[in-house]
């Protein structure tokens, strides 16, 4: 179980360890369907963007590269559609999760596990942060 | 600051001090993936911070646990050995770094 004060809203039964730790791919490359990479801006990114931008602006641009766009704060599972939940603290985009088509959440934290969680506020109020934006695509 | 930081340190100090610093950086960014967010950390900016010296003992450690240490080695020697094909590869730069390490004589 992951939890403590990283991720107080972790609870055992509110999330479930899919894989084995790697540091081969963070979670953007796995919101991206990349296991093969660690995405970052500068490095390995869809977009030109230089090494040391860390806003979640960035991360935005990837996404929307990527054919996703903008829908708030929606969570709700929709038919056809694929979602992305990004978070941000301070200065610096932290995390993104994708929604699996269960409608829970899949999340690659770091360079540690992977996890499916129910909703993304699951792995928020941490080292995360919050969530700041969420968005979608048509699968 | 530490007085022990401001005089020069044998290889036995340099290396129990990046041991230190870089569980203490493993820890503390257990669970992050912006890269940048990582390398801002005061441990790595410390292990930045010793310079040169280190370089041999930051490949020791990738060679055994990959992990996103081209930041502080780029920032250190002020190269980029990974060919741009492999870049966000983990296991290519690493490699990449190891070989250049080897080139140079820094690692055995």
């Amino acid at each position: 179980m992951i939890g403590g004060p990283q991720f107080p809203r972790l609870t055992a039964h509110n999330h479930r360890v899919t894989s084995p730790a790697t540091p081969d791919y963070n979670c953007i490359a796995w919101c991206a369907g990349d296991t093969q990479h660690w995405w970052q801006p500068g490095v390995y990114w869809p977009v030109v963007a230089a090494a040391d931008d860390f806003g979640i602006g960035v991360v935005e641009q990837a996404f929307a590269e990527l054919g996703y766009a903008d829908c708030g704060h929606d969570i709700s599972l929709e038919a056809g559609h694929e979602k992305i939940a990004l978070f941000g603290s301070g200065a610096f985009y932290t995390h993104a999760a994708k929604q699996l088509p269960t409608g829970k959440w899949t999340s690659k934290l770091g360079r540690d596990v992977d996890i499916e969680h129910d909703a993304p506020d699951d792995v928020a109020g941490g080292v995360y942060g919050e969530v700041i934006q969420t968005m979608k695509r048509s699968t | 600051m530490a007085a022990s930081t401001l005089q020069p340190q044998s290889s036995a100090d340099c290396r129990e001090r990046f041991n230190r610093l870089a569980a203490e950086w493993k820890e503390k960014s257990r669970f992050l993936s912006n890269t940048a967010q990582m390398a801002l950390l005061r441990p790595y900016q410390a292990i930045i911070g010793m310079g040169m010296p280190v370089v041999p003992l930051i490949l020791e450690e990738m060679e055994r646990e990959p992990d996103q240490w081209f930041w502080a080695l780029e920032s250190i020697t002020e190269e980029n050995p990974v060919r741009p094909e492999d870049a966000g590869n983990v296991r290519q730069m690493t490699k990449a770094w190891i070989d250049w390490g080897r080139q140079r004589g820094l690692m055995k």
